[in-house]
């Protein structure tokens, strides 16, 4: 018999039934893509750091983040902001589709149950009728947010597939992830559906028969606003919406969260985007052209230097590594304006230690190949020779946290020699020093990033390897950075680049990164990044959209009698489609609101958190596609509307007045 | 003198062999003041009738004028601003609108003609009718009774040419539908008001001054007792 009335009702109620299904289906979809692509991103940060050992890269991505390092990263926290979202509105979806689908039917199970169905047989009929509905939706769904998530993916790869030293990513999927998504589902679905039909299960038959599904307020409400703005339309329409308040919930929350996902997203896109160029790109574009990287290299490889100088199109070379030592220096030592400052009184003791009423400071190495020092010394002013260092004589302000617009001063008064300490065991040496500047070599090189109090040594390939025994400190890794001409084309960059890798990579392990390649794979990375988080707010906004087509098309059944009403005393057709249209635009409107309300904020937050000026960010803001991405959300809250208006239009009042179940 | 005049009003439903005529050349005058019931069997027309008369339904043949107005010339807008200005209905269930408060709802026809209510006539009103103290609450917070007296009050707000009633009291017990009767004839003594009363009831019609009797569609009766 249960079976036999399910069948029946979902047949005439096939909008009820396409409601459900389509809740169903997106939840899965959404579910099975939020797996599939955590799953994904797993599995390549697990393969990334087997591959590469890099623990710090790892853990900073997972939010464990060094205390010394400032620059915002908001990534991963805006990630998993988007995700949560997402998934708290799914659980509201749901439970509401199933919520209103069952109010409508409230007046039939009274009857029902006045005519003897127990409140478990009402149960099990919903809960059952529930299952049928979705289990077609989630299994297609499910595939679907696979393919989705593969697409993505495959998407996402081409986007980055020029950048340097990546690792290519193949698409993965497990069945244990198949399982919990579908868990996830069921469980979901299950409670969503068991809870309204264990509300209905126990309501009278009196109660249930007495419920015309109408819109009732339980307290007397006042829309001020949209009755000052529209006169009684406006109110009426307030109170409307107020009254479907539980119906639209989906609608609300979903564009809420899509609108405000997706603004707060853009926004910190563009952001990011100003900071990356100003920081990086614009502050080193003249800095290189081409860095190559030679790996666990000896001092060999500064014998390169000549003929990579001799590539056509190549105007410079500098060959240089690193290494770490540490310096020795006294109060007296410090320029007068670092002492006026404080000295090292702002350490925390992480980087300067106390020793013998002096203190020990990091002291970073750059060695040179001979040429390039030498050229430096001419660059500067100093005498070019190549036995003694140019100490880099600044300091930042650490009392000014604006990492934006840092101001520096003199870390040190003029000196002819500097002791270098190694940073273990008991090794130092004595240098002369040619000079103490401001000016540093033009090298993609930033300095006291993390440690500012680092006195930076620049020092000549040839005094290097006659200290080198003492200080042990240098690294493996050995750097080549070449400046091509002024102006100079991708193509002439590749160019440079291939004749630099045949080259090199024979005799060499090496990679290269060329300037502007960087920098327009930068761009499609962040491309991509909008893309996948601009997917989500796209199926956010559509989950919203379609609660709004799946509410307002249940109009002429569910809100018949109070338009009845509203014409009966008097009110115009007219009157009618601006009450719509008031609805329609506090629908979309609203969300609207609070999303830029949100951003104002957070935008703020993030401005202040990264020392951009406001008036820099709104040159570039991300007006067009914010507004782009409201209208299309807000045009479809309206086009539902419009249909809904074009059914009520057709609405015969006469024979909705002589309905006598009209209450 | 006439503030109602129908001439050979007919409404056919349906068509072909489903078609169903529920009201057959109905002529009919009232005059400013009465109180007339129309009285007749379930399904014999006189909701129809009733629905003709206040402009939400039309005639498929003849003429309805209610105070000079010709209802069969009213567009759908034009019929709206009518139902507000002109007749007041009141029906069997209501019809109050749930999210507004009844005094809001007793306002609606002023506030939708964008008019201030006169206070001295509204307080008048809802005095004589019992609800001054309920015109804070909803109409879900209110007994039957009071609803339907709402619902009157509504009606009368706008001094209407013509009340139309749609079975008043068939949804409310002995004693409210006897109040309800009451201030009914109350208002259509002291404030002059036209009433046709839709009514199954005879002890009910009994009350008005004037009784019609509807069967097939037709008027097969028309009696004045005053």
């Amino acid at each position: 018999m249960w079976r036999a009335y399910s069948a029946d009702y979902l047949k005439n109620n096939r909008a009820t039934a396409v409601s459900i299904m389509t809740a169903a289906f997106i939840s899965s979809l959404l579910l099975s893509l939020l797996g599939s692509l955590f799953y994904n991103m797993w599995k390549y940060e697990v393969e990334r750091l087997r591959a590469e050992g890099d623990q710090y890269a790892l853990m900073a991505m997972y939010l464990v983040r060094d205390a010394n390092d400032e620059a915002p990263r908001l990534v991963f926290p805006l990630f998993l902001l988007i995700m949560g979202l997402a998934s708290v509105s799914l659980v509201i979806i749901i439970h509401n589709s199933f919520a209103v689908s069952m109010q409508a039917r409230i007046h039939q199970f009274g009857i029902l149950s006045s005519i003897g169905a127990t409140p478990r047989q009402i149960r099990r009929c919903l809960v059952q009728e529930a299952a049928v509905l979705c289990a077609a939706p989630v299994a297609v769904g499910t595939l679907f947010g696979i393919a989705a998530s593969a697409g993505l993916l495959a998407l996402l790869e081409w986007l980055v597939r020029e950048v340097d030293g990546r690792r290519e990513h193949v698409f993965g999927y497990h069945p244990l992830i198949l399982l919990v998504t579908l868990l996830a589902t069921g469980i979901t679905i299950g409670i969503s559906a068991w809870l309204p039909a264990r509300r209905m299960s126990v309501m009278t038959p009196l109660d249930a028969i007495k419920n015309t599904g109408e819109l009732h307020l339980k307290r007397k409400k006042h829309s001020p606003i949209l009755s000052l703005l529209f006169g009684v339309e406006g109110e009426l329409a307030g109170n409307a919406l107020k009254a479907q308040k539980r119906a639209l919930r989906t609608a609300s929350v979903s564009l809420l969260l899509s609108m405000t996902a997706f603004t707060l997203m853009q926004c910190f896109f563009s952001l990011s985007e100003i900071s990356t160029r100003e920081t990086y790109f614009e502050k080193y574009q003249n800095a290189w052209d081409i860095m190559v990287t030679v790996k666990d290299t000896g001092t060999g490889v500064f014998e390169e230097k000549e003929p990579l100088s001799e590539i056509p199109g190549v105007e410079d070379v500098i060959v240089y590594q690193k290494a770490q030592a540490r310096r020795y220096m006294t109060e007296e030592e410090m320029s007068e304006e670092m002492q006026a400052n404080g000295g090292f009184a702002h350490d925390s003791g992480k980087h300067v230690t106390k020793e013998r009423g002096g203190f020990l400071v990091n002291a970073p190495i750059i060695i040179l190949d001979d040429a390039s020092f030498m050229a430096y010394c001419g660059q500067i002013g100093v005498p070019q020779r190549t036995d003694g260092a140019v100490i880099r004589n600044l300091i930042r302000d650490v009392t000014n946290p604006d990492f934006r617009h840092p101001q520096y001063m003199p870390y040190i008064e003029p000196c002819d020699t500097t002791e270098l300490r190694a940073q273990t065991g008991s090794g130092a040496v004595e240098i002369s020093v040619l000079g103490c500047t401001e000016e540093v070599p033009v090298l993609r090189e930033e300095y006291a990033a993390m440690d500012k109090y680092e006195l930076v040594h620049f020092v000549p390939a040839s005094l290097w390897s006659e200290m080198a025994g003492e200080l042990s400190g240098a690294k493996k890794d050995t750097f080549i950075r070449v400046l091509g001409r002024e102006g100079i084309s991708l193509e002439e960059l590749e160019c440079i680049q291939g004749e630099i890798e045949e080259m090199l990579a024979g005799v060499y392990v090496m990679e290269s990164e060329n300037r502007i390649r960087e920098y327009e794979t930068n761009g499609r990375q962040f491309q991509g990044m909008m893309l996948v988080f601009g997917s989500f707010c796209v199926l956010l906004a559509l989950i919203g959209v379609g609660d709004v087509f799946s509410n307002t098309l249940g109009f002429v059944r569910q809100r018949k009698r109070e338009f009845a009403r509203y014409l009966s005393v008097g009110m115009t057709p007219e009157s009618l489609r601006k009450m719509f249209c008031i609805e329609a635009l506090v629908l979309a409107g609203r969300p609207m609101l609070y999303a830029a309300a949100v951003t104002f904020f957070a935008v703020g937050g993030m401005l202040k958190a990264s020392y951009m000026e406001p008036a820099e960010f709104l040159a570039e803001a991300p007006l067009l596609p914010i507004a782009g991405f409201m209208l299309a959300a807000g045009g479809m809250v309206a086009f539902a509307y419009f249909l809904s208006w074009r059914k009520m239009r057709k609405m015969n009042l006469a024979e909705i007045l002589r309905d006598d179940t009209m209450m | 003198m006439n503030i109602l005049s129908c001439e050979g009003v007919s409404k056919v439903y349906g068509s072909g062999e489903n078609q169903v005529a529920a009201l057959d050349s109905v002529d009919l005058e009232v005059d400013r003041g009465e109180f007339v019931a129309i009285t007749g069997a379930s399904g014999s027309g006189k909701s129809t009738l009733l629905h003709i008369l206040g402009g939400v339904d039309k005639p498929t043949d003849g003429r309805v004028i209610v105070e000079g107005t010709d209802l069969a010339g009213l567009n759908q807008t034009q019929a709206a601003i009518f139902r507000r200005r002109k007749v007041g209905l009141v029906y069997q269930f209501y019809n109050l609108i749930p999210t507004l408060t009844v005094r809001k709802n007793i306002l609606m026809p002023l506030t939708l003609d964008r008019k201030k209510p006169d206070e001295a006539y509204f307080g008048e009103v809802v005095q004589s009718l019992g609800i001054a103290d309920r015109l804070e609450a909803l109409p879900n917070q209110l007994s039957g009774g009071q609803q339907q007296r709402a619902a009157i009050a509504r009606s009368l707000i706008y001094r209407p040419a013509l009340l139309l009633a749609d079975e008043p009291t068939g949804n409310l017990d002995q004693k409210n539908s006897g109040e309800i009767m009451d201030l009914l004839k109350l208002s259509n003594r002291s404030l002059k008001q036209t009433i046709l009363l839709i009514t199954h009831d005879e002890k009910i019609a009994l009350e008005a001054d004037r009784i019609i009797t509807i069967e097939d569609g037709r008027i097969v009766s028309d009696e004045r007792r005053r």
